[in-house]
This record gives structure tokens, sequence and C-alpha cells, in this order.
């Protein structure tokens, strides 16, 4: 019994250390374009779409490019590897994760959050009177 | 008001019923056992009642309440009608209560013939009457007027413009408006996988608090034995429905969502695989219980966990806490349903653990006399590593809360972490999951063990030199395939001999294969697929992954969607795959919607990405500041760009560009006009009559220096091919995806098998 239950405290142990690491590793900061730049790894900038800014879809590379303003107002250009994201127009906010190369922030993902379009909003209710 | 006071008179009746059983439980005074019994059973009827007056409301497209108007419209299909039932926060805890009482009746039945009524009773009815109290709180048949006083409700004459109107106090000239549409359907959710998905999820979901009823009655009774054998129909029943919505969401996820894939490690998916993983665990852990004796404290603990986790994966996907780190924009549904989340979970962790400790001392210890080489020993390692595994997961789907704690600033987990907490646990759960089929109760004698694992291993080995033959050169993924091998052979070798005698035993060999089957296909599917990004032209064929390509144009679908046509050609075989994409106008949300043709051997999986508009024909040129670009003998020189902004007439932005070509020389001035997202080019025709020039787009780059631009140069003397429309999509080819589908169905025939054989066990 004393032999098993050491083996468990074992396993527990050896799992509890295996997914702290895997989980420090994985997680992705978010920090400001400028911390990011700074930073050299995997970051998530937050912030919001700069309509003015011209945006452009590369069909060949697959890459979908925009500039963005993050939360201390620095803006800056984000390329996405793939697609416009699903309701980029009415996104009241995005977090781009990915990378800040030559004052570019390579994006391998973009979240957008809408506003919260289920829940009553006076807009539609005038719609539907 | 009808609908508001039938929830608050179930939640009522249910309460008391609770209340007389626990009454019945602590005074032994049979005489109100008959009240609880029927008070219970009034208040399903009551929940009957109430939710069939929702779908009847909804059917009847009642604008009236809130919770229709926010979730309906008039134009829904009738199937899809029973989707918004459940598409919003109240529905959707208003289908589980309603499961949990309809599931209560034949609990009840089959509790009271087995003498565990009152106890059980206590438990299940707690928490039926806090499903309840959920709907008291977010009550479905809440009034529009209730939510928007301000612009729904006036006093008075009655405006020419308000088309429809009840009155709330006639003799005061009280009234309010009523919506004539509803605001719409999500349009995620209008799909016909989401008519099922959903309530079998939540037929699990109710499943999942059966043991966790069970396991506290026990514990309150001091029976630490046969209430695994009563309770284990019900568990494997819960783990099979709850597994089925499950896969039924990760196939809804591939066909229709545009995933790419069925498992996207999405904070949704996950919520409800962690608690199915602790189910499975305490299947097997109470297997060994029933040979054994042992295990008795980790049953309680594991069937006391199914459920909290249930109410954890409620409280992270319900609660907004996830907030923006999800794919899934959550709603926030305040504060107060965020405290009674976390109220529920702490109440019923009181219950269930309270017990377990107050009554820890007195659950026997049974000599444990099994070897490592036992079945019991491979059995409880194997539930171990599924526990472990739902951990990790648990851990990295509840990411944004640690991190909040830790750090302050909430941030998720990329899916890396899951794959590599994963993998090795899924490497020991095949090689377990074929010991422990091999393995003796007790002791197996090392001479028994390697006669019988011989042939698997053989098997496996060829197998795996066919699967690297084939191209799966990694070792992690040779060893995960060794491990999924092995359990396929040493099940399908078990089930072999079963079925020449006793074919009701046949349910653990046949649900290990299933699994053995998906886990192949996970592999195959998953880690060996080809993708590629491909613009298609229109009319123009192009060569990828071995598949012919053309665009030919859009076709009109129903409901004003649009499919987009391409032809696809193999060899001698042509087929026709209609990816769709469209703009839902009730929230300009972008729909993509992949096809897939379904062949044996693999899938071809066309995912649309964007639909570029036709272009005139003409030469895309790169500028950068201060240099020359040249192009056809002609010169260009950029000189930067000024930008005029305007809230009226919009946000001006002129290039500054100067053209040489043979002896002309000139400066032109290309525009692009922003107006609120909306843009427009002016292009400009040079002096000498060769050329059109426009800006495509313009990269004002931090440093003035480096600023570039892409322009469009059109020669107007020599004549050019105009660029046609190009779709550009994504396919993918998934080899062996059948194998996931296939072991799935395999998975439940064996989940079946073993539920008739608990059930007749438990008689």
């Amino acid at each position: 019994m004393n032999f098993r239950f050491i083996l468990g405290i074992v396993v527990i142990v050896a799992s509890i250390i295996f997914a702290s690491i895997s989980f420090t590793e994985t997680n992705i900061e978010y920090m400001s374009f400028n911390e990011a730049l700074r930073a050299d790894k995997k970051a998530q900038v937050k912030g919001e779409w700069v309509k003015d800014k011209p945006v452009y879809f590369d069909p060949v590379k697959n890459s979908f490019s925009f500039y963005m303003k993050d939360d201390n107002e620095t803006e800056f250009q984000v390329i996405l590897e793939g697609a416009k994201p699903n309701n980029f127009e009415i996104a009241e906010s995005i977090v781009a994760k990915g990378k800040c190369s030559d004052n570019i922030f390579h994006a391998s993902s973009v979240l957008t959050k809408c506003p919260s379009k289920y829940e009553g909003n006076n807009e539609a209710l005038k719609n539907t009177i | 008001m009808l609908g508001q006071y039938l929830v608050y008179l179930t939640f009522t009746v249910s309460l008391l019923s609770t209340i007389f059983y626990w009454y019945v439980l602590q005074s032994k005074s049979i005489q109100f056992l008959n009240y609880a019994r029927n008070l219970f059973y009034i208040s399903v009827v009551g929940i009957i009642a109430f939710s069939s007056l929702l779908i009847y409301f909804i059917f009847t497209h009642q604008f009236q309440y809130n919770y229709i108007w926010g979730h309906s419209s008039t134009d829904l299909p009738l199937p899809l009608l029973f989707s918004t039932f459940y598409a919003g926060q109240e529905g959707s805890f208003n289908l589980w209560a309603l499961f949990t009482g309809i599931l209560g009746i034949p609990l009840l039945k089959y509790a009271i013939k087995r003498n565990y009524e009152i106890e059980l009773m206590v438990v299940f009815g707690s928490i039926f009457s806090v499903l309840l109290l959920f709907l008291v709180v977010k009550n479905p048949f809440t009034f529009i007027w209730d939510v928007f006083p301000k612009e729904l409700i006036g006093q008075g004459k009655i405006p020419s413009t308000v088309t429809k109107y009840i009155w709330l106090n006639q003799t005061e000239g009280i009234w309010a408006m009523v919506p004539v549409e509803g605001k719409g359907l999500n349009p995620l959710l209008q799909n016909y996988w989401m008519v099922i998905h959903p309530p079998i999820l939540f037929i699990g979901f109710t499943a999942m608090s059966i043991p966790f009823s069970y396991a506290v009655a026990a514990l309150i009774k001091r029976d630490f034995q046969s209430w695994i054998i009563i309770a284990k129909p019900w568990i494997v029943f819960g783990s099979m429905i709850l597994g089925c919505g499950i896969l039924l969401g990760g196939f809804w996820a591939y066909e229709t969502l545009g995933w790419g894939g069925f498992w996207g490690w999405d904070p949704v998916e996950n919520s409800s695989l962690v608690p199915w993983l602790v189910s499975v665990a305490s299947l097997h852990t109470m297997r060994s219980q029933k040979n054994t004796q042992g295990f008795i404290r980790t049953n309680f603990i594991l069937s006391i966990l199914c459920f909290l986790l249930v109410l954890y994966s409620t409280f992270l996907t319900r609660s907004g806490i996830l907030g923006e780190t999800s794919v899934h924009s959550f709603v926030t549904p305040g504060a107060f349903i965020y405290w009674l989340l976390l109220g529920t979970i702490l109440l019923f962790s009181t219950m269930g653990f309270g017990f377990l400790i107050k009554r820890w001392k007195e659950i026997p210890k049974p000599e444990s006399t099994y070897s490592i080489l036992s079945r019991e020993y491979s059995l409880f390692l194997g539930a171990s590593v599924l526990v472990i595994s739902s951990f990790f997961i648990l851990i990295g789907t509840s990411s944004p809360i640690i991190t909040t704690l830790m750090k302050g600033k909430a941030s998720a987990v990329e899916i890396n972490y899951y794959i590599q907490t994963v993998l090795p646990l899924a490497i020991a759960l095949g090689i377990l999951s074929g010991l422990g089929q091999i393995l003796w109760w007790k002791n197996t004698p090392i001479k028994t063990l390697s006669k019988k694992i011989f042939l698997p291993v053989i098997l496996s080995l060829i197998f795996t030199i066919v699967s690297y033959y084939f191209g799966a050169t990694e070792l992690a993924m040779l060893i995960l395939l060794f491990s999924s091998f092995f359990m396929l052979s040493v099940n399908l070798i078990v089930l072999w001999k079963i079925l020449k005698g006793k074919i009701y035993l046949a349910g653990s060999p046949i649900t290990h294969i299933g699994f053995s089957i998906m886990l192949i296909g996970f592999i195959t599917s998953a880690k060996y697929d080809s993708k590629q990004t491909i613009s298609l032209e229109e009319g123009k064929t192009i060569s990828a992954l071995g598949y012919n390509l053309t665009y030919v144009g859009y076709e009109p679908l129903e409901r004003n969607n649009y499919a987009f046509n391409i032809l696809v050609n193999q060899g001698e075989n042509n087929y026709t795959v209609l990816p769709t994409m469209f703009i839902n106008k009730q929230d300009n949300n972008i729909i993509r919607q992949p096809d897939i043709l379904n062949m044996l051997i693999k899938d071809f999986y066309v995912s649309p990405l964007s639909l570029e508009d036709g272009k005139a024909a003409g030469q895309e040129v790169d500028l950068v500041k201060n240099k020359i670009s040249t192009i056809n003998g002609v010169s260009l020189k950029y000189f930067g760009y000024t930008f005029v902004q305007n809230q009226k007439t919009g946000n001006e932005l002129t290039l500054s560009i100067e053209y040489k070509n043979k002896s002309v020389k000139e400066i032109i001035n290309p525009k692009m006009l922003n107006m609120k997202g909306e843009v427009s080019y002016s292009s400009v025709k040079t002096k000498d009559g060769e050329f059109d020039i426009s800006i495509i787009s313009v990269n004002p780059a931090k440093s003035e220096e480096q600023t570039t631009a892409k322009i469009l140069l059109t020669s107007l003397t020599s004549v050019q091919e105009p660029k046609k429309e190009t779709l550009i999509v994504e396919a993918t080819i998934k080899p062996l995806i059948i194998l996931v589908w296939f072991g799935t169905a395999i998975v439940m025939l064996g989940y079946l098998i073993t539920l008739f054989r608990r059930i007749k066990e438990s008689r």
C-alpha cells in the first residue's frame, strides 16, 4: 500500500509540474504594441480597428492586412495569416495574437469581440416595433 | 402572467417536495412520504406545462415576451423554432430543468423499488429546485416592456405610429407597444444539427446529476457497496448520452462551422469533455469495486466530481468570465447569475464532499491483495490517466481565470497546450485499455501475460510499420498509433472469444474497439491532412492537391444565401462542391460554410475564405517612398501622401507620384476617399494618354521614410484581359476521417450493450 501511495504522490506532483510548465509555455500574455515590440515572443494585443487606414487581402499569400490602435493609442499594421476574421466590421474590439517584427504585427489569429447582439438592445427594438 | 406564475409555482412545489423528503429522512415519519412524492410529480407536471407554453408562444410568435423577441422571428421554419427554445440563457436553463424533471420520474420509480427513494430524492430534488431557481431569476416569460419600460410603455392616447399594443391598465390609460417582429435566431444556430445537438448534451448534463445523487444518497444511507450496482445503469446512460452529444457537436463543427476539424479545443467543447472523461473513469473504477470491494472512496469522489464539473463548466461558459479570450462571444448575463452559479457550485460541493468527509472513517478499508499485474490495478491506472487528462484540460480551459488571479489580466492557452499534455496520456490509455482486458483480477502470472500479449503486440507492430510506410514518420505519432493498434487488436481478440459465448458481455471490447478506431481516425485526419489556399479566378482551372478546381460562379440558395459553384475533377470523376459564404443581415456577420466531398478513404474539404471582386486590366506596382520603380519603360517615383481628415466629406488620401515615360514627365495625384469605411478611388489619366493610374493600397509605416504604396497601372493603348472575380478557398484532404465517425458508431453500440447488461444486473 505504501509503495502505491508514494507512486500516486509522485504521479500527481509530476502531472502538476508538467501541466504548469505547458501552461506557462503556451499562455500568451496581453501587452501593448510597444511592449510586444520589445518582447520578442508571442503576444496578444487588444485594440480597435483603424477604419480610415487601408485594408487589404492578399490572395497569393493568403494574408489580411489592416491597421489597429491599441489601448495606448499606438497605431500599427497587422498582417494576419488568413482571411478577414468573422464579424470584423462590427467588432467593438479586436485581439490580435502573434509576434512583432519590423514594426508590423504578424498575427496568427485575430479574435473579434462583438457588441452583445443577442441581449436586448434598443436599436433592434426600434426596428421590430 | 400565466407563464411567470407557473415558473414560481413549480419552483415552490419542487422545493416543498424536497423539504418533505428531508423531513421524512430526519423524522422517519413515513406518513409524509406520499406528500413529498406527489409534490415531486406535480412539479414535473408544472415544468412540462410551462415548457409547452413556451413552445406554444414561440410557435405563435408572441413577441411580447422578451426571450422570444430576442431569439426568434416570423421567417424561421418549424424545426428552427425549436432551436429558439434553447438559443438563449433562459431557455437553455429551462431545457436542462425540463430534462431533469422528466428523467426524475423513471429515476423515482426505479429508486422506490430499490428502497432508495428518500435519500435519493433529497439530493435530486435539491438539484431540480436549484435549476428551477435559475428560471425564477431568469424567467423566460418576462414581458418585453419590463425590460424596456422607457421605450415601450406609454400613457394616454396611442399615437398612430404604434402598430401593435397591449393595455396594461386600461382605466389609467397605460399601454405598452408590442414588437411585430423578433430579432431573429443567432445565425450559427440556424442549422439542423443545432436542433438535436443541444438537447442531447443537456440530457447528458442531467444524467450526470444522477451518479452524484446516488453517491450522496449512499453516503447518507451508509451503503458503501450495493449503490454501485444500483447507480451503474444510470451512469452508463449518462456517459453514453453526454459522449453522444459531444461527438455530435464535433460533427456539427466539422460539417457546418468550417472549423476545419471536429475538435477546436474551444471552452464550450472542453467544458463538456471534462465531466465526460471523469464519468468514463468512474465506470472503470466501479467495475473494479464490483469485483474487489475496494476503491470505495474513489468511486464516491468521482461520482461527486462528475456533477460538480458539469456545474463548473456551466459557470465557465455562462457567467461571462471567459470574456474575450474565447472565440464564442459569450453574453454577460449579469452579476446575479454569476453569483448564483458560484453559490450552486459551493452548495453541491459542500453537500457532496461534506457527507463524504462525515462518513470517511466509517468506510471500510478492504485488504488490498492485488498485484501490479492485475486487472483492477490497470483499471485504476486507466481511470487515473483519464482524471489527469481531464484535470489538464480543465486547467487549460480555466486559463483566463487563473491568469486573472495571478497576473490581473486574462489570457488563454494556445491549442498546443492541449495537444502536448493530452498526447502522452492518450498513449498510456491505449496501452492500459489493452492490458486491462488481458490481465486477470488480483494477479496474473507473467507466463500467462506474455502468452496473451504476444499476438496483439506482433499485430500492432505490423500495423505501425505499415503506417510508417504510408507516411506516419514522427516518433510520437508512431507510438500513439502503436498504442491504438494494441488497444484495437487486444479488444478484437477478446471480442472474438466472447462472440462464441455470451454476447451480452461484448459491451466493453466493442466500446474499446470503437475508441481505438476513433483514435486512429484522429491521427490520420488531423495530423496527416494536407492543406492549401487556392485562388480560383472565375473560369480558370487550377490544380491543387491532385484535383482540378474550376470556379464557375455562384448560385442562389434558400433564404437569401448564395453558394459558390466549384467544379472538381480528378481523372474521370467530376464533382461539384458548393461552399457558402454570406453576410447575415441581422448582425453583418460573415458566415462561412464548407462543403465536403465524402469519399471512403478521405474527405476533400473546401472552405471559402473570401471573394475578390473583378479588377480592371492592368499591372500592380509597388512603390517605396523616394525610390524609383520602373515597369514597361515607365518610371514612377513616389514622394509620399497627404491625408486630409473631414467628418462630413470623408477622409481623403492623395498620393504624389512623378511619372516619367520617354520624354513626358509630370506629377500625378491619384486619390482615395474613405467615407465611414466606404472607400472610393479616383484614378488619374497621364497627359500622354498612355496610362491610367489608381491606388490599390497605401502603407503609411511608422517611419516616414518607409512609406510604401501599391498602385494599378493600366495601359490605355494596348488591350489587356481584365481580371475576373476570384474566389479564395482553403482546400484540405483529410485522410480516413471516416474512421472517426465509424468509431463513434461502434462506441455507441458498445455503450448500448453495456447499458442493457447493467440494467439486467441491477434488478
